[in-house]
């Protein structure tokens, strides 16, 4: 099957520490209206509709029904949801194009950590028997990997720090970041981490347009054009695995295509700074490719969006024409554990 | 805009998760206090033991005993314990690579301090006094110096095995229902019915959620509608529900108030159960200081014609 697909449109909401005052359609529904409208599509135009979000975020069962009353799915639509970060929505929806049973697909996704206890929450997705009975933090999973970094000699807290500082100072530049500027690298939160290596919590929503051959060209400039696209998990013992290193990054990188000729920027779903050197290390990117010039997740991290909104950057710049060929990258679980890896390409100007 | 409406939300469960022979033998194991790895095919041993060789995906039931004692192979210090981890005090999340193991276990270390902890340090189990079969039977790593312990030489065939766990999970959460949801919950508090009309296909949702699912689109305009209302369908409750001081059976009802462009859910009361029927026109019964109608009671008026309410069933 050989079809040309690109991502033709994003959009995305202000990430904000808190979105109490709207339920979570309220939030998403001016992103799915800006994605749209960037197309001139309306609902009824799009062939398949995927969505990635979890409902033990917010603590609501079946939120994700709830949410597709910002789509418009009555009369039913053709529509499917993962319990992922929508970057795997996207990968859901660019094999339904594949398929040719669609030419257009909308995929969104969104993440309200504000009511909950976001670092415990995250506890439950771990192996239930041996790991989850000890509620180990979503910060100190990844505090075990830094400092098997650390050990390595792969980093020190001062090259993480630089991480952080590189990846606010960026994110100035983008309206719709979270923590920007100058953030101090402040006090241990599980060490070695310091608050200035994590995230950000907060609430957020995205969306992208996807559409197959001509249909891309008519609906952008520039399209985005998807040259691969791949996803590997690693092994889910914590400690079969090697922290310092990232084979399943590595491989879906391969598989999508990303090593045959480099690219100039590379959107990278590193949660906290630790993780940026695994990635760079696995994606083999020397210091010519532009990371995160959005400021990465590092500035917003909307869990079960922060990953779809980097393959939404990528796309943006190309659209743009601020980049040619962009990698990126999405992650899911703890240490890095699963990874997808999309190569988009422009059209050359 | 007005004060944003939040309660605390709990959601609180017990998972009953049965084990397959290889989890049942390792935390069996735990609770005889012997540690058992399992042997994948190229002759590692992996702890904690899985019952799939995570590289060749080949079934492995291989036990073999890996001693009590082990080193760090990474640790972070947490100097604030959250509720449920295994010390209520600082301490030392520690992979550990047990004696006789190719592979690390994750729990805590009890340390006086990040000073104390190293990777490369020995460490060794302190058992729970309690122990039920579970990951919890080990208490956490205590600083140890010294070599390998000595093995019980046991690797399996224990009385009573563990077949299962139930793992609890309690999650706190701070729910808020958003602005439309807020402004139905508000209006309702002074007893009226506040749905929104869509923008463009005209109908009103009541209760309404902020979006028309068949437009896709915010509904801002708010109507009030009711009081009085239709019974569009009902059926008869015959199971008493826990909690609920209700007598069976009773009747719950769909009720499309009038204006309204779908029909909500609501307990019919001040008739017979067995006179409620399609058609029949009730109103919402207030208590004093409640913030929701606690049923419908019937109005008294004639029956709705079907013609009037077969689009809101």
């Amino acid at each position: 099957m050989n079809r040309e697909i690109a991502v033709v449109a994003f959009a995305q909401t202000d990430h904000r520490r808190t979105s109490e005052d709207i339920s979570e359609v309220e939030m998403l529904m001016p992103v799915l209206h800006e994605v749209l409208a960037r197309t001139g599509l309306k609902t009824a135009d799009i062939g398949f509709t995927c969505s990635g979000s979890s409902d033990y975020l917010a603590g609501r069962a079946f939120s994700f029904t709830l949410a597709l009353d910002g789509v418009g799915a009555w009369p039913p639509i053709s529509e499917s949801h993962v319990e992922m970060d929508g970057a795997w929505a996207l990968y859901e929806a660019w094999t339904k194009l594949l398929t040719g049973d669609a030419d257009t697909a909308l995929v969104y996704s969104y993440g309200k950590s504000s009511p909950g206890p976001l670092r415990d929450v995250l506890t439950r997705q771990l192996d239930p028997y041996y790991v989850a009975p000890l509620w180990p933090d979503s910060v100190a999973l990844a505090a075990l990997q830094a400092q098997a970094l650390v050990d390595a000699g792969d980093t020190d807290e001062p090259a993480l720090a630089a991480v952080a500082a590189r990846s606010r100072a960026d994110a100035t530049a983008n309206s719709h970041a979270q923590l920007t500027g100058s953030v101090p690298q402040g006090e241990y939160l599980v060490r070695p981490l310091r608050t200035g290596d994590c995230p950000p919590i907060g609430d957020g929503a995205a969306a992208v347009i996807l559409a197959a051959g001509d249909r891309a060209r008519e609906l952008c400039e520039r399209p985005a054009w998807i040259r691969g696209i791949d996803h590997r998990i690693e092994a889910h013992g914590l400690g079969v695995r090697d922290l310092t290193d990232s084979p399943s990054t590595r491989l879906a990188a391969e598989k999508a295509g990303a090593f045959q000729r480099p690219v100039d920027t590379a959107e990278l779903h590193a949660p906290f700074t630790s993780q940026e050197v695994v990635l760079r290390k696995a994606l083999k990117l020397d210091d010519g490719v532009r990371v995160n010039p959005s400021g990465g997740a590092l500035a917003a991290n909307p869990v079960m969006a922060a990953g779809l909104i980097r393959v939404g950057e990528a796309a943006a710049r190309i659209h743009r024409g601020e980049a040619d060929r962009a990698l990126a990258h999405a992650t899911s679980g703890p240490c890095l554990q699963q990874n997808l890896v999309a190569v988009l390409e422009g059209d050359p100007r | 805009m007005p004060e944003v409406l939040k309660a605390p939300l709990v959601v609180e469960f017990p998972f009953t998760r049965s084990l397959g022979p290889v989890q049942s033998a390792f935390l069996t194991g735990l609770r005889e206090r012997v540690v058992l790895g399992v042997r994948t095919g190229d002759g590692r041993t992996l702890v904690p033991p899985v019952e799939y060789d995570p590289v060749t995906a080949e079934e492995i039931r291989d036990l073999v005993e890996v001693a009590p004692t082990g080193t760090v192979t990474t640790w972070a210090w947490n100097h604030a314990p959250r509720r449920d981890q295994p010390l209520d005090t600082p301490f030392a999340w520690v992979l550990v690579r047990l004696d006789g193991a190719d592979t690390a276990l994750l729990h805590a270390l009890d340390a006086p301090g990040p000073d104390a902890v190293h990777t490369g340090m020995r460490v060794r189990i302190r058992w729970a006094e309690e122990r039920t079969g579970a990951i919890t039977d080990i208490a956490c790593f205590e600083p140890y110096t010294g070599g390998q312990a000595e093995l019980t030489g046991r690797t399996g065939g224990f009385e009573d095995p563990v077949t299962g766990i139930v793992a609890p999970a309690r999650l706190d959460y701070t729910y808020s229902p958003g602005r439309a949801q807020t402004a139905y919950i508000n209006a309702l508090a002074e007893q009226r019915n506040v749905g929104e009309r869509c923008p463009s296909c005209r109908k009103v949702y009541v209760p309404p959620r902020g979006a028309c699912p068949t437009c896709g689109v915010a509904t801002l305009e708010q109507v009030e509608v009711g009081p009085h209302g239709t019974v569009t369908t009902f059926c008869i409750v015959n199971i008493k529900a826990k909690n609920l001081d209700i007598e069976v059976p009773y009747v719950y009802a769909h009720i499309a108030l009038d204006g309204a462009g779908l029909a909500l859910h609501g307990r019919i009361g001040g008739i017979p159960y067995d006179e409620v029927r399609m058609g029949l026109r009730v109103e919402p019964v207030w208590t004093a200081g409640a913030r929701y109608p606690d049923h419908y009671r019937p109005t008294g008026e004639p029956d709705a014609d079907y013609d009037t309410y077969r689009e809101l069933l």
